[in-house]
């Protein structure tokens, strides 16, 4: 066993003082230790995206990132998304157009494209497959996720 | 003109605010505070004796709470099936690389690890039987040497490692081939493609002394399930719980019992609750796959084009044992046969054991290889009478009233308007450019019937809810559609009803979220569930309002004198009123199967599609000459599926579906090493398509109503993965002049041509 330590993360703007062990990813500690189950798992070694979170609003797979290096950027999960219990424009788009099905992957296209729509509100269709290529959605095929991210660019949403 | 408020609306579905805000429980989400953590020890080798199991010194290692082996199990424990020929630990041999051979259960996933790095097994390794075809010689080594020992359906022919012989023979083939004027002659080969859902597989069981065994399952299928869990603990299935959990995505992978019922024996001996997950390694290396295959076709036409004879010969791995593979035999017969008016047809399926991880259900089992074979034949088949592709198949296709292969007549038949649709959708009849071209793929397929169970009750708030026993997987046929079924008949909006899944002691028995089915009949049972419930209201209300029933109506939350629209009572009011308390009412559905010719059929355990749907896809693709890539530029996919109830999840269904095939066609491949060895197990090796992959997709919705599902709807879930191979393979041979007769088609493959 490895000695514990203990860091401070700052998740959808509060901050957390927890005692790790040194190993531990950001996606074992967002899940098991905060609680927040948002964040999904599955093949934690980056290839899914189903992890997908906000580090200082650039996405990156929290399968990959130990929680150490976490220290110090805001992160932000899906549970950081909706305010107030209130859908935001995007999260309304993906359901309106049915971009969600299981939903598994839901959580990573969402703070994904969030991402992309905060750097570039109106981004070509282009831009849009190179954004959420790294994202695997077994269920929809696509189609209506980039249907809903082009509805709320039009809409100028901005995450 | 319908007067239908609800059905055919893009009405959102009811779990679709919990999954945008990751508040939804999925089983990966689920946990019991002090459970263990379970793990299994899975072999090495393809094929091999097990000498002898140790597990003394893992069963030493403090913090581990439960260990099994095949000796801890009832000596000849087999499980359940249509052959029972699978052990639920092997004991004295290991048939394919990554079976269970031990489990264990630990204080800590890193525990249950260490501890099956403790366990010693003495294997002596055997040579693998690898090809399906050679494994059906008398001269080939047994994957089970007691094979005709095993307890097994009656009425499936069997022998040796062929676990199943489904036939078709209609008509005298040999005289169509005597009298035709051309004989194309192909063979075809397609590689096992795995499901690749995004949540893992995970159970968490609780089976402690005096209480109901309980396993919380994020399963497709709870009553196989409890058959299964209850098989092993030795107990009456009614006397076993199996409690749904969220499913993130299923695509047949979890309607097998992978790891219930090993969970359910880990927490009887550690008398703990132990929750299992399947790592993605471990899905990889031995989930439940689709088969691999290969097919020999012999076509017999004449230069106008009319088909007069076809005879098919499909050896479909199987892999180490039986599981489900002699009813998806009996559905490649079918998909063979093909929705076409040949007169001379002879068909056999070997469903064959090999030393490979137990090939199973994946959207469409039966369809995907058997379409990809029949429809690329049929494209050399034109090509050698010098006719159009599309004009060979209208010239071929069935109709209404048309008997198909098996014998059984055919009725609501949209398939020459999917085609119609399709073709002039792309623009068939338009010239591609250099490097391009356009393929077509058309055929039908089954809804799945069987027992569906729903009780719809009245809530003290005038709200309506439905209770159905088996879980949403994803596509919304539970969750959207039958939420839509529901309150279409009870006169309500969507929001005003509540479908709530339930546990296997609710009774609510179910055939499961699986087979094109879900929506025809789940939603069937919870529309006479409402019908009745409806009825009951009425009856209510006649006596409160001192109108005649036949003389009220039932809308927007309220009944209403048709008379004196004013003489009126809200349904929460009559809720509340009510002197027997709560309304409720339960309904099955149980639709009768089809009728076929049964001489024309041996050994066919699915030898009928149930009010078929039918489809035609075609892809536009250009290739690369340089590097062999294929890039799909249009991809329009028609469906006849009966009635629309929600077009945006039928779009869905459709889009999710193709994107599925255009993976089995270009890219994806569960690879086996000639040693019988899996060798990519993870998502970097195993190709899934992403965005940068896909072309948009055109669905077109066709309606020709059947009388089965709510509204007239056909199954519709698992045919858009039918036909991608097929409809890009023959694009890709209209581009390049070339055919490619084995998936997938890499960019190598195409080089190298």
């Amino acid at each position: 066993m490895t000695a514990a330590m203990t860091i401070s993360l700052t998740v959808n703007g509060q901050t957390h003082a927890l005692e790790i062990e040194p190993q531990e990813t950001l996606l074992h500690v967002l899940r098991a230790r905060l609680g927040l189950t948002g964040t999904k798992a599955n093949c934690e070694e980056g290839e899914c995206g189903a992890c997908t979170v906000l580090l200082d609003g650039q996405p990156v797979n929290s399968c990959l990132l130990l929680a150490v290096r976490a220290e110090g950027s805001r992160i932000q999960t899906i549970e950081g998304v909706a305010e107030d219990g209130q859908l935001t424009p995007l999260q309304e788009a993906f359901a309106a157009e049915g971009a969600i099905q299981c939903g598994y992957c839901t959580p990573g296209f969402l703070l994904t494209t969030a991402a992309l729509l905060s750097a570039n509100p109106h981004p070509t269709d282009e831009e849009i497959t190179h954004a959420l290529s790294g994202n695997i959605c077994r269920c929809t095929g696509y189609t209506k996720i980039v249907k809903a991210v082009r509805q709320a660019a039009a809409k100028g949403v901005q995450a | 003109m319908t007067q239908e408020k609800v059905i055919g609306q893009r009405k959102p579905r009811q779990d679709v605010l919990a999954k945008s805000t990751g508040a939804f429980v999925y089983g990966m989400d689920f946990q019991i505070p002090g459970q263990l953590y379970g793990a299994i020890l899975r072999s090495p080798h393809p094929h091999a004796l097990i000498r002898s199991v140790d597990a003394s010194r893992a069963q030493a290692l403090a913090g581990v709470e439960a260990v099994l082996t095949a000796k801890d199990l009832p000596a000849g424990l087999l499980m359940p099936g249509v052959v029972c020929d699978q052990p639920l630990l092997a004991s004295d041999r290991a048939r394919y690389h990554g079976e269970p051979i031990a489990a264990v259960a630990a204080q800590s996933p890193d525990l249950a690890q260490q501890a099956l790095g403790l366990i010693v097994v003495d294997y002596q390794p055997l040579p693998a039987i690898i090809d399906a075809e050679t494994a059906t010689a008398d001269e080939s080594l047994l994957v089970h040497e007691a094979w005709e020992t095993y307890q097994a359906e009656e009425g499936l022919v069997r022998w040796r490692n062929v676990c199943c012989h489904a036939a078709l023979n209609k008509g005298d083939v040999e005289r169509g081939f005597a009298s035709a004027d051309e004989i194309i002659e192909g063979t075809y080969t397609t590689e096992s493609v795995h499901q690749s859902h995004l949540e893992p597989r995970v159970a968490t069981a609780v089976v402690l002394p005096g209480e109901v065994p309980t396993v919380y399952s994020n399963t497709q299928l709870l009553y196989w399930i409890r058959t299964n869990v209850a098989h092993v603990l030795g107990v009456p299935e009614e006397q076993v719980r199996i409690v749904p959990t969220g499913i993130g995505g299923a695509f047949g992978s979890k309607l097998y019992p992978q790891i219930e019922p090993l969970t359910a024996l880990l927490s009887r001996v550690a008398g703990k609750a132990v929750r299992m997950v399947v790592p993605l390694s471990d899905e990889l290396l031995a989930g439940v796959p689709r088969h691999p295959t290969k097919t020999r076709l012999k076509t017999a036409v004449m230069r106008d084009g009319t088909l007069v004879a076809q005879q098919a010969t499909m050896y479909l791995d199987g892999g180490a044992y039986t599981g489900s593979t002699p009813e998806i035999a009996s559905v490649a017969v079918l998909c063979l046969a093909g929705p076409y008016r040949t007169p001379n047809v002879h068909i056999d399926v070997y469903g064959v054991l090999t030393n490979k991880t137990n090939f199973g259900a994946y959207r469409g089992p039966g369809g995907p290889y058997s379409v990809f074979a029949l429809e690329t034949h049929l494209d050399e088949v034109a090509a050698r009478i010098g006719m159009d592709p599309l004009d060979l198949r209208l010239k071929n296709i069935l109709g209404e009233g048309d008997e198909a292969a098996n014998g059984q007549i055919l009725t609501s038949v949209g398939l020459r308007e999917t085609v119609e649709r399709a073709t002039q959708a792309i623009g068939w009849r338009e010239a591609a450019a250099t490097n391009r071209g356009k393929g077509i793929s058309l055929g039908w397929w089954t809804t799945t019937l069987q027992r569906s169970t729903s009780e719809a009750l009245l809530d003290a708030n005038g709200k309506v809810v439905i209770r159905v026993g088996t879980n949403e997987m994803g596509t919304g046929a539970i969750m959207g559609g039958v939420r839509q079924v529901a309150a279409e008949t009870m006169g309500l909006d969507v929001d005003d009803v509540l479908i709530d899944v339930e546990d296997t002691l609710s009774g609510l028995w179910d055939w499961g979220s699986q087979g094109s089915r879900t929506l025809a009949n789940v939603g069937r049972a919870a529309q006479f569930a409402c019908q009745d419930l409806r009825l009951k209201i009425l009856s209510l209300a006649e006596k409160l309002l001192e109108t005649e029933r036949e003389r009220l109506d039932l809308a927007g939350g309220e009944v209403f004198s048709i008379d004196n629209p004013e003489e009126k009572i809200t349904l929460k009011a009559l809720a509340q009123l009510s002197p027997e308390g709560i309304l409720r009412s339960r309904a099955e559905s149980n639709a009768e199967p089809a009728t076929y010719d049964k001489s024309r059929l041996t050994s066919c355990l699915y030898p009928a599609f149930h009010h078929p749907s039918y489809h035609c896809h075609v892809a536009e693709v250009e290739v690369d000459p340089g590097t062999g890539m294929t890039r799909v530029l249009r991809y329009v996919a028609a469906h006849d599926i009966g009635r629309a109830i929600n077009p945006t999840l039928i779009e869905g269904q459709i889009e999710g579906g193709v994107v599925q095939g255009i993976g089995m066609a270009l890219m994806e491949e569960v690879l086996y090493d000639k040693q019988g060895f899996r060798t990519n197990i993870n998502w970097t090796d195993y190709k899934l398509p992403t965005l940068a992959d896909m072309p948009e997709i055109e669905s077109i919705i066709v309606e020709h109503p059947t009388n089965l599902g709510p509204y007239g709807s056909k199954g519709l879930g698992e045919s858009p993965a039918l036909h991608p191979p097929a409809a890009v393979a023959n694009a890709i041979g209209a581009a390049t002049g070339k055919r490619f007769r084995s998936l997938p088609i890499t960019p190598e493959k195409i080089a190298l041509a």
